[in-house]
C-alpha cells in the first residue's frame, strides 16, 4: 500500500468550526530523504503534522507510515512505531532539566512501570543506565552538553529547539516531523543543525519538516512539497518548486 | 514522680491529627505536586476510608431505642476484622473511588476534575449522613477499638501507641513514594504536569500514568482515613470531613512545598500546628481575644499563604532539582 514511500497521507482531511485547515491533502515522503515542506502561514502545514502525530483525528482519508495504517491511533503508539514529532513553539518540560527531557523521551523504559519497580528492580537499573548514556550522546550531538543539568526552562529560544530535535531522536525514530526546526536559531548553529540532520539521514533517518527558511528549504532538502489552503500544490525538486507560478503567486512572490 | 501527662497527651494529639494530615498531603501532592491533577475532593476519599476501615474493625452495634424513639439508628458492622486488614480495605475503597471519578474525567482539562471531585466529596458526605443503617447517620460510627487496649484504660499509653503507629505508617509511606517517585515512572508524572500533550507526543500513555497517581493518591487518602478512625475512636461526618479538610490540605501542600514529599510533611506539622495552637492559646488568651482567636489563626493562615505566594511561590521545602548522573 506504501509502495517504496516511508509516508503516505491520502485524501486527509481535518476541519475546525466552519475552517477546513485540511483539505482533501495527499503526499508522500520517500524514505532516507529530506522533505521540506513549505506554504504561506495558515495553509495547513502544522495541523498536517499533528494529524500525522496522532495529535489531532483526522476527519477523513487515510495515513500510511512503514506500512502501517496510523490514523486514529494515539500519539504514543505512533511514536513507538517511529514516528516523532517536534513542535513548532517548543514544549520543553521546563521543570525538567535538559537531560531528564531527553531521558523522559526514551523509547521503552522498564521503569516506568510501577510493576517493574517492585518486580523487576536489576531491568529498571539497567534501562535507566542506557538511556542516560544514549542521553549524553545525543546531548552532544546536538551541542547541549553543557547544559544537561540546567531547568529547561532556563534555555534560549535556540537551545529549545535544539532540544526538541534531541528529544525526538531520544525515541530512536525512523521519520522525524520537524515544525521549524531553525526559526530563531542563528546562523551557524543552523548550518551545524542541517548537518547533523544531513548526517543522520545517511545514517537512515528520514526527516519530514516545515521551514520558512528558504536558504535551508532550497539547499538542504532532496524535495520541497508545497501546500495551499490545505491541498497540496505543488512537490518536486527545490528548484522546480521554486519555478512553479503557482508556488511563486501563493508562498514566494514574484 | 509526677509527670503531668495531661499535657503530653495534648501534644501527642496535635501530633497523631498532623501525621494524618501528612499522609493526605502526601497523596494529595502525589496527585497535583507530581501530576499535576487538582483533587478538591480529599475529604470525600479520606471519609470513604475512614468509615470503611470504622465498619470492618469495630463490634456489632445494634439500634438503640429508648422509649419507642431511636436514639442510635446502629451502623453496618460487627466483622471486628483486624485493623491491617480494615486499613487496607480503606486503602482499596478510596483507590477504587479515586480511579471511577477520575476515569471519566482525568481525560478532560484540570477543571473538570476538580469540579467533579469537589462534587464527589459532598454526595459522598451527603450519603454519610442519610445513609443511617450503614454509616450511624449524623451521629456516626462509635466505639472504635483502640489498637491496643490497655487494661485498665491509660490515655497516655493509648497515645504513645497511636502516635508510634503513625509516624511508623507515615514514615513508611514517606520511604514508598520517594522510592516510586524518584523512578523513571515518577519523571513521567512530572513531565506530565508541565506538558501532558508534549509528554503524549514523546510516546507516553498520559492516561494511564495519570490514572494510576490519582488512584494511588486515592489509597494514601484512604489510608489516612483508617488512622483517624482509630485515632479518635469515634466517626462523623458532618464537620470531619468537611470541604474545609480539603483546603487545609491544599495549603499544607502549597506552604510546603509542591512536588516534594518533605514539603508536604512540613507543611501539615506547620498548618494543622497553627490550629492546634489556637485551640492552646485560647486558655491563656486576654478576654478580649478569647473569641476571635480563632478567627486570628485563620487570618494568619491567609497572611502566610500571600507571603508565601509572593516571596516564595516554590515552598518552604521547593521540588529539588534532580541531578542525573
Amino acid at each position: 500500500m506504501t509502495g517504496g514511500y516511508i509516508l503516505a497521507v491520502r485524501q486527509v482531511q481535518k476541519a475546525f468550526g466552519g475552517i477546513q485547515a485540511v483539505d482533501r491533502c495527499s503526499l508522500t515522503v520517500f524514505p532516507k530523504s529530506v522533505t521540506g515542506l513549505i506554504g504561506p502561514n495558515g495553509a495547513g502545514k502544522s495541523t498536517l503534522f499533528n494529524v500525522v502525530a496522532g495529535l489531532y483525528r483526522p476527519d477523513g482519508g487515510e495515513i500510511w507510515f512503514d506500512g502501517t495504517r496510523i490514523d486514529g491511533l494515539p500519539p504514543y503508539e505512533i511514536v513507538r512505531l517511529g514516528l516523532t514529532k517536534t513542535w513548532q513553539i517548543p514544549h520543553e518540560l521546563k521543570n525538567l532539566t535538559v537531560l531528564e527531557n531527553l531521558v523522559v523521551a526514551a523509547k521503552e523504559n522498564s521503569g516506568e512501570r510501577l510493576f517493574n519497580l517492585l518486580v523487576r528492580p536489576r531491568a529498571v537499573k539497567r534501562d535507566e543506565r542506557r538511556w542516560r548514556s544514549r542521553a549524553r550522546e545525543v546531548l552532544a550531538l546536538t551541542q547541549l552538553e553543557g547544559l544537561a543539568n540546567e531547568h529547561a526552562k532556563t534555555l534560549s529560544g535556540g537551545q529549545k529547539k535544539l532540544l526538541e530535535l534531541a528529544r525526538a531522536l531520544m525515541s530512536d525514530p525512523v521519520l522525524v516531523l520537524l515544525d521549524e526546526p531553525v526559526a530563531g536559531v542563528n546562523p551557524t548553529l543552523v548550518a551545524s543543525l542541517m548537518d547533523l540532520i544531513d548526517k543522520l539521514r545517511h545514517e537512515g533517518l528520514t526527516f519530514f519538516l516545515i521551514e520558512h527558511d528558504m536558504n535551508v528549504v532550497m539547499n538542504r532538502c532532496d524535495r520541497v512539497i508545497v501546500m495551499h489552503q490545505g491541498r497540496k500544490i505543488a512537490d518536486g525538486a527545490p528548484a522546480s518548486v521554486k519555478a512553479d507560478p503557482a508556488v511563486i503567486e501563493s508562498y514566494l512572490g514574484g | 514522680m509526677a509527670i503531668d501527662t495531661g499535657f503530653l497527651v495534648n501534644i501527642g494529639f496535635y501530633v497523631s491529627i498532623a501525621i494524618i494530615f501528612a499522609i493526605l498531603a502526601l497523596g494529595f501532592n502525589l496527585q497535583w505536586g507530581y501530576t499535576g491533577l487538582f483533587n478538591a475532593g480529599i475529604a470525600g476519599f479520606f471519609l470513604i476510608g475512614a468509615y470503611v476501615a470504622a465498619i470492618a474493625i469495630t463490634a456489632p452495634a445494634p439500634r438503640v431505642i429508648i422509649g419507642g424513639v431511636t436514639v442510635y439508628p446502629g451502623h453496618l458492622g460487627g466483622f471486628q476484622l483486624p485493623l491491617v486488614v480494615g486499613a487496607l480495605l480503606a486503602m482499596v475503597a478510596s483507590g477504587t473511588a479515586a480511579a471511577l471519578v477520575a476515569l471519566p474525567t482525568v481525560r478532560l482539562r484540570a477543571d473538570y476534575l476538580a469540579i467533579a471531585t469537589l462534587a464527589f466529596a459532598e454526595i459522598v458526605r451527603i450519603f454519610a449522613i442519610n445513609l443511617e443503617s450503614v454509616t450511624g447517620g449524623t451521629i456516626g460510627i462509635i466505639g472504635i477499638p483502640r489498637p491496643i487496649a490497655f487494661d485498665p484504660p491509660n490515655p497516655f499509653l493509648t497515645m504513645v501507641t497511636i502516635v508510634g503507629l503513625g509516624a511508623a505508617i507515615l514514615l513508611a509511606v514517606f520511604l514508598a513514594l520517594q522510592f516510586i517517585s524518584e523512578s523513571p515512572w515518577g519523571r513521567v508524572l512530572r513531565a506530565i504536569r508541565e506538558d501532558e500533550e508534549a509528554t503524549m507526543a514523546l510516546g507516553k500513555n498520559a492516561f494511564r500514568f495519570k490514572l494510576q497517581a490519582f488512584a494511588l493518591g486515592g489509597a494514601l487518602m484512604g489510608l489516612a482515613g483508617a488512622l483517624f478512625a482509630v485515632t479518635l475512636l469515634y466517626l462523623e461526618p458532618s464537620v470531619s470531613f468537611a470541604p474545609s479538610v480539603t483546603f487545609s490540605v491544599w495549603v499544607m501542600v502549597i506552604v510546603g512545598g509542591w512536588g516534594s514529599h518533605r514539603g508536604a510533611i512540613v507543611g501539615a506539622f506547620l498548618i494543622y500546628g497553627l490550629e492546634w495552637l489556637s485551640v492552646q492559646l485560647k486558655d491563656f488568651a486576654p478576654a478580649v481575644l478569647k473569641d476571635s482567636i480563632f478567627y486570628i489563626r485563620l487570618m494568619l493562615i491567609g497572611v502566610l499563604l500571600i507571603l508565601l505566594v509572593v516571596y516564595r511561590p516554590e515552598g518552604i521545602l521547593p521540588e529539588k532539582k534532580r541531578i542525573l548522573r
